[in-house]
């Protein structure tokens, strides 16, 4: 009896000493992961709406931010568990932007001013799972990493556009040979109103950063051709954006989703100049860029060594209108386009012509340019009206 | 008889024989003992070119040279200047590793051009590159289609080759400096009655090509007759119009290219070799060292620039594995500051080195965010900077790092580009 008594003693004393012995090593397994080493095979960055697992909150909303709607507590038709994220894009263009995403931050609202990346090392690949509300909605890209500022993330990876399906679908992006040692976005997507002009309605579960030792570092990837600037409106194989305004651009008008006698398609760019020089010089011109806005200040050329030649379809309102020239590439920056051509003076046809700018010696190996036009008002006096459809690389 | 006959054939081809080899031996010795030209471009297989100079492969380091004292204007004669420039700038540039000077035009005063070339060459070994713009600045505008124009401009040039061809120093003649640009209507622009019947724009451009390039070949030709012992370069903007030239240029030797691209020249090695198989001088390029975005001087900005300028003309040299082998060298833009460059009908701003910027090239991206994207500074490109300090009565001469860097690039060239940035 007085043994048993002891043994009991013992017990009593020794159970929530292993007990706070247990939890205190769980916590340091926790803080162990966002520092220097991580052992775990994976990384949770979504799992369900209460998950202790999760990392990282979708707190970074860009664009058109009023367009966006979140419901991490999606219960109607989860991949798994009991929750999903539910995403409604209205494409409202609620900011006059055209596009709208969203960032995984940590801490929340982190556009890098602060410290949180966790150090990934040893991650291969980022996996999710997608589905649209009736299959079909295209998300321009899907990030991860590539937040800037004072703290800027290690690695920028990009993938996509993706055309999601109205069932669920895993998608990865392969991280391997990607520095990840400091990441503090974690994933993201972009889309935009040309891609979805009636919105999209769609879901993500289950995201999580894998150590997969099968994962291989992507090769250098040479674009296949055709490859298409401009096919239609909301075609997922189009490529640049004309983003890159430049003389009078106050001049320039462009409506990239045209049905006014699309050459091809349900939809044609069509192009104002109005030659009034708003901003003080007669001259204007429109650059296609990767990604938007990019004068050689960002590390995105495509790779368009297959590209023996750019066609594209043009015609002009009334016939007569005169483009001083049709160009590819010419970026000049810290990344500048490996090489540059063009065609010009051109004076448009009134029916649909087609045009071609050969490429046969140049060197197309990094294109951030990938179409752009210049004219002016010297030779348009009263202003150009023009269009242009099946802009290509082939 | 029929012996007498073998005999009689036997010996006639046993003659003929032996005049061939004697003729053999003749042209051998002809050749082997015909001069070479003083200066001369060696071609080797796969379409690389070396210049060869008093019997050696020559890589030209050179410098645009133009130097404008501080206060003066761009018609300042400094051929002629007592306190004889050349000789200070020639010493700096010898202990740089210079060993080129290209001039855009001779001076006026023949005497004073040669005493310039041949004190650069007889006391520092450097060359002297003649430039003549053939007429692409004056008022109203170049008329390469008018035979006047063309009399005129060509006795210029022949001139100026029949005063100096005999001097050691001289290394080539460029003709032009980017006039191909008024061609294609970016600056200039000209037109003749045939021209203007056209009305295809496209097609006019490349009749006023043709017509330029058409001159700018007699001219060379022209020159080859007087003086065989000079290369004759066009002085092209870019590659702009190549493809005309051609077809119409073939006796130019050398195409001498101006580029601003920042840090390269991107694929111009290889689209010369598909568009004009010449070997190719960069006769200008640069940088300045004034970051129009912060409102400083910044030399390490020119010096990157430059470094890394030289490092891709050195990578495309005949000699260099892996690279297109066509290019002969450089000539950086410039030796030294021009103060009269920013407005140069405003004389008080002579003597004021101005920081406004007249133009943009986002190339030279680390001052693009500039105020309207102006980022490039005409009074800023010199590797040496002027001080109003006098010194021999010259403007002292202080090198910038640029300088210094290209001085150790050329003492010992590394080639593999720097880790990319990402």
């Amino acid at each position: 009896m007085k043994r048993m008594f002891l043994v009991l003693a013992v017990l009593f004393l020794a159970l929530p000493t292993c007990l706070l012995s247990a939890e205190t090593s769980s916590e340091t397994a926790k803080e162990g992961s966002s520092a220097a080493t991580l052992a775990p095979k994976e990384f949770i960055i979504y799992n369900d709406r209460n998950s202790r697992d999760n990392h990282y909150i979708p707190s970074g909303f860009m664009g058109d931010v009023g367009d966006i709607k979140i419901n991490d507590q999606y219960m109607a038709n989860p991949h798994s568990g009991a929750t999903g994220i539910e995403f409604v894009y209205t494409a409202k263009n609620s900011q006059g932007q055209g596009w709208s995403g969203v960032y995984w931050q940590n801490p929340a609202n982190n556009w890098g001013t602060r410290k949180g990346g966790f150090d990934l090392s040893g991650m291969t690949k980022l996996t999710f799972w997608a589905k649209g509300a009736k299959g079909g909605e295209v998300i321009r890209e899907f990030m991860v990493g590539g937040i800037k500022g004072t703290y800027p993330d290690t690695a920028a990876v990009k993938f996509g556009p993706v055309e999601l399906t109205d069932t669920w679908k895993q998608y990865a992006i392969n991280l391997a040979g990607k520095d990840l040692s400091y990441i503090s976005g974690a994933f993201g997507w972009v889309t935009n109103s040309d891609l979805n002009p009636q919105g999209a309605t769609f879901y993500l579960d289950d995201i999580k950063f894998e150590a997969d030792p099968t994962m291989k570092p992507e090769d250098h990837k040479v674009e296949n051709m055709p490859f298409y600037v401009y096919a239609d409106r909301n075609s997922i194989t189009n490529h640049f954006t004309p983003s890159g305004f430049m003389g009078s651009y106050g001049d320039v008008k462009v409506d990239i989703a045209s049905n006014t006698d699309p050459y091809l398609g349900n939809s044609c760019i069509k192009m104002v100049y109005t030659a009034k020089a708003a901003q003080g010089v007669r001259w204007a011109g429109v650059y296609w860029q990767n990604p938007p806005n990019n004068w050689g200040t960002v590390d995105a050329g495509f790779d368009l060594s297959r590209a023996k030649q750019l066609t594209f379809w043009a015609r002009g309102e009334k016939g007569g209108e005169r483009i001083e020239e049709f160009k590819i590439g010419g970026i000049m920056g810290e990344y500048s386009d490996s090489d540059s051509a063009s065609i010009g003076p051109v004076i448009l046809n009134k029916e649909w012509t087609q045009y071609t700018i050969d490429l046969k010696g140049k060197d197309m190996s990094y294109i951030i340019g990938g179409f752009c036009w210049v004219t002016n008002a010297d030779v348009n006096p009263e202003g150009a009206t023009f269009y242009l459809d099946e802009i290509k690389y082939e | 008889m029929l012996e007498v006959r073998l005999k009689g054939f036997r010996s006639r081809k046993v003659f003929l024989l032996a005049a061939s080899c004697l003729a053999l031996c003749f042209f051998i010795v002809g050749m082997a003992s015909r001069p070479k030209p003083a200066v001369w471009v060696k071609k080797f297989k796969g379409s690389r070119y070396e210049l060869m100079a008093a019997g050696k492969p020559y890589v030209v380091k050179g410098v645009c040279y133009n130097p404008i004292p501080i206060g003066k204007g761009q018609d300042y004669d400094w051929w002629s200047d007592p306190n004889k420039p050349w000789l200070t700038d020639g010493r700096l540039m010898q202990e740089m590793g210079v060993n080129t000077v290209r001039i855009y035009k001779a001076g006026n005063n023949p005497g004073s051009v040669k005493k310039v070339i041949s004190d650069m060459y007889n006391i520092y070994g450097i060359r002297t590159v003649m430039g003549h713009w053939l007429g692409f600045w004056e008022y109203p505008c170049p008329l390469y289609g008018g035979k006047e124009f063309q009399e005129r401009v060509k006795k210029e040039v022949l001139d100026m080759v029949r005063l100096y061809k005999d001097e050691p120093g001289v290394l080539m003649w460029i003709l032009g400096n980017e006039n191909n640009y008024s061609c294609f209507g970016q600056v200039n622009p000209w037109s003749t009655d045939e021209i203007d019947k056209e009305t295809d724009p496209a097609k006019q451009n490349l009749m006023r090509a043709r017509v330029y390039y058409s001159f700018v070949n007699e001219l060379a030709a022209e020159i080859h007759k007087i003086d065989p012992n000079h290369p004759v370069a066009l002085g092209n903007g870019e590659l702009l119009g190549l493809e005309v030239a051609r077809d119409v240029s073939p006796d130019i030797d050398v195409v001498a290219c101006i580029i601003y691209r920042g840090k390269g020249f991107g694929n111009i090695f290889n689209s010369l070799k598909s568009i004009f198989d010449r070997p190719i001088l960069i006769s200008e390029f640069g940088a300045d060292s004034y970051d129009a975005y912060l409102g400083k001087e910044d030399q390490n900005m020119q010096a990157f620039f430059l470094q890394a300028q030289w490092r891709q003309i050195y990578q495309n040299l005949a000699t260099t594995k892996g690279g297109a082998g066509n290019c002969i060298g450089g000539a950086m833009f410039e030796w030294a500051d021009e103060w009269w460059k920013h407005n140069e009908y405003d004389a008080d701003g002579w003597s004021r080195h101005d920081a406004e910027s007249n133009w943009s090239n986002p190339s030279y991206y680390f001052d693009i965010k500039a105020a309207n994207n102006k980022n490039m500074n005409e009074e800023w490109f010199g590797i040496v900077a002027l001080s109003k300090e006098d010194e021999s009565g010259l403007d002292r001469r202080i090198p910038r790092k640029a300088y210094y860097l290209v001085r150790e690039f050329w003492k010992n060239p590394v080639l593999t580009d720097p880790p990319r940035k990402k």
